[in-house]
């Protein structure tokens, strides 16, 4: 899922709405994410392509927002609510999810798992 | 240096509007030193502007402020040399009196006859010279100072000038990347230099020899002759002179004239002593001070906190006080003690001797693999001694390391109070370095917790092989206070690779935790360096 410079990005993606959960003060949506232009990619144990610098979901609370909204670790987020993840630092990316006058957050996300579904749907009814 | 740029996705890839293009250098400042880049023509084509210089300043104290200002020029097309707009040429005309006018353009045309003025109806392009080229202005700019001295490139933020509608703009990301890498005098350079005798096993004092002696870098070379050191002749004996040595002065020896000092460093599990003796008590005095500025100096140049450094430094005062109180005088270095002020906090007592330069030969090529689109070359405050630069890594690793100083530490001012009164006590005859730090630990920082740093230093290093890292005695007390965790992080660092690294952090000393102030300071660390993975709970 890296990108060629200069060429759009192309990905299925999955939409998934989660609604913050109220914690307090806070609203929460019960994940954790890690990458951003301004970290180092090859640290990042979910990204198929180690030069991709996107935000990816590396951890789930059990029974959060997230995870009975349909997220599950490992995905890339590439929109939250119409903003690009794709290329954002990872406090950016933070900022979006975390804005506290919005009280849902729409996500794009892709994973491999879709992709390969893709695919095999394709594969198996071949083009007349 | 690299300043990333954030074009429009539209601008970037459609190659939509018209080609903005500007002209961009940048200006690096350090006190009366200024210097400038080369010119890098940016436009939307590039992703990021580099300069590939590296830029070095000599006289930098460690207070010092390095001023980096991005000036930029818009260069449209029809900016080219020698026309002028129309308009413009014809508001020139028209606004100068006639007289002035018409001795302007006579001055402006070489050898021409003065042109007719019509007043302005028809326009006139006047050369452009008179006004010399392009007008910069400054688009972003940023100040840089010795927090921001580290081993590898960081990212800083910059201060932008402008908007969308000024002429120079470029659209920013808003940070810059560059190394900025700072090498104090003491590393490089002749610190004390004068004769010594140096005492072999056994002999008695009529035999001792005499030799050139020269504190430098990280150790003290012995010279059979003074002309030795310049002909760079090999030393005869070279003592490890670093953070973790001791050196005591002991009394007036009464076979000598002079008084002996003992340098003890330890070499895996052994100490070596060596002891030297001067020639008289003022030279005692000069030797101790110059070893003492010494210390501190590498301390200063291997610690970014300075917080963590004053501890360090507190701690060797502490023990000098002792020192003071048998040679009888006050060293000029003391003083600042006597009014048991704590404002030392923060900065050198003395006015800055410890300066940095740039005269390093090697420049330690450690960058980092995962970065390949970081220029190799950024403006640098000289070049990175391997000491410091093997410490500020292990400083980020153990940044919990000046916190941890001050948990089991009480506050400066609180320590002074302390010791003003110690002096008055009898002290036994052999003073130490660091006697006087073991008895304060006995006494009152029982409780003090101390951080087990787990951290281990990068292994590649470029020290000369001198074994560094030693557990000094203090450590064998139950409660190790925070300095000598500190100094063990410090030894760490300056470890070389040959695998002597202290015993300290492995230790099952006591754990304490960390308050949550300092965890979120330690997170703030951990967050600000690019070299973790960051990751964020929402």
């Amino acid at each position: 899922m890296s990108f060629v410079p200069g060429q759009p990005v192309t990905a299925v993606v999955q939409r998934i709405e989660i609604q913050k959960l109220r914690q307090g003060e806070n609203l929460i949506l019960g994940f954790s994410i890690g990458g951003g232009i301004d970290q180092d990619p090859g640290q990042n144990p979910f990204s198929e392509d180690k030069s991709d610098k996107g935000i990816y979901v590396t951890r789930i609370t059990p029974e959060g927002p997230a995870e009975v909204a349909g997220l599950r670790m490992g995905d890339k987020i590439m929109q939250v609510n119409g903003w690009d993840m794709t290329m954002v630092t990872h406090d950016q990316a933070r900022k979006k999810l975390t804005n506290k006058r919005e009280d849902v957050v729409r996500l794009l996300i892709t994973r491999r798992s879709l992709e390969e579904a893709v695919k095999q749907s394709k594969g198996s009814h071949p083009r007349q | 240096l690299r300043i990333p740029l954030m074009w429009k996705d539209t601008e970037y890839f459609k190659n939509k509007g018209e080609l903005h293009r500007c002209a961009v250098f940048c200006l690096l400042q350090l006190g009366g030193e200024i210097f400038d880049t080369d010119m890098v023509i940016v436009d939307r084509t590039l992703t990021d502007i580099c300069f590939d210089n590296t830029i070095a300043f000599n006289e930098a104290s460690p207070g010092f402020e390095l001023r980096v200002e991005l000036y930029s020029c818009c260069s449209e097309d029809d900016y080219s040399a020698g026309s002028t707009p129309r308009k413009l040429a014809s508001k020139l005309s028209s606004s100068l009196g006639r007289s002035a006018g018409k001795k302007l353009r006579a001055a402006m045309e070489p050898g021409a006859c003065s042109p007719v003025s019509n007043g302005g109806a028809a326009p006139l392009l006047l050369p452009v010279p008179s006004v010399p080229g392009p007008k910069y202005h400054l688009l972003a700019h940023t100040t840089l100072s010795l927090s921001h001295v580290q081993d590898s490139f960081r990212t800083h933020d910059l201060t932008i000038l402008g908007n969308e509608e000024c002429s120079y703009w470029l659209p920013l990301y808003g940070s810059m990347c560059c190394r900025l890498a700072a090498q104090p005098h003491c590393m490089t350079q002749q610190m004390m230099g004068g004769w010594l005798k140096f005492k072999q096993c056994g002999g008695d004092p009529q035999n001792w020899t005499k030799v050139y002696a020269i504190l430098k870098a990280t150790s003290l070379f012995c010279y059979q002759r003074q002309e030795d050191v310049e002909a760079n002749v090999e030393p005869a004996l070279t003592i490890g002179i670093n953070k973790e040595t001791r050196i005591r002065a002991s009394e007036k020896d009464p076979l000598s004239k002079g008084q002996n000092i003992c340098i003890s460093n330890r070499y895996g599990g052994e100490e070596v002593t060596h002891t030297l003796n001067t020639e008289s008590r003022e030279d005692t005095h000069h030797w101790m001070e110059a070893f003492w500025q010494h210390f501190y100096d590498m301390i200063i140049e291997s610690s970014n906190d300075l917080s963590s450094t004053v501890s360090d430094i507190l701690a060797r005062r502490m023990q000098e006080l002792e020192l003071r109180s048998q040679l009888g005088t006050s060293p000029t270095w003391m003083s600042v003690f006597e009014e048991n002020s704590p404002k030392c906090t923060g900065y050198p007592v003395r006015p800055c001797t410890s300066r940095l330069s740039g005269h390093s030969p090697h420049f330690p090529h450690r960058l980092p693999s995962r970065s390949p689109v970081s220029p190799h070359r950024c403006p640098q405050l000289g070049l990175l001694s391997s000491d410091a630069s093997l410490t500020s890594d292990s400083d980020s690793h153990c940044s919990t390391s000046p916190c941890c100083h001050r948990h089991g530490w009480p506050e400066p001012s609180s320590n002074f109070s302390l010791l003003s009164s110690s002096p008055s006590r009898l002290r036994p005859r052999t003073l130490s370095l660091d006697a006087k730090l073991s008895t304060l630990r006995g006494r009152g920082y029982g409780g003090g917790g101390t951080f087990q740093c787990s951290c281990q230093p990068p292994s590649s290093s470029l020290l000369t092989p001198l074994p560094v890292s030693s557990r000094s005695p203090l450590s064998q007390l139950s409660t190790q206070t925070t300095l000598s965790c500190s100094s063990s992080t410090s030894s760490n660092s300056s470890s070389n690779s040959e695998g002597s690294h202290s015993p300290e952090s492995s230790e099952g000393s006591p754990f304490s935790r960390p308050s949550p102030v300092r965890r979120s300071l330690r997170n703030l660390r951990a967050r600000l360096d690019p070299r973790n993975w960051l990751q964020s709970q929402v």
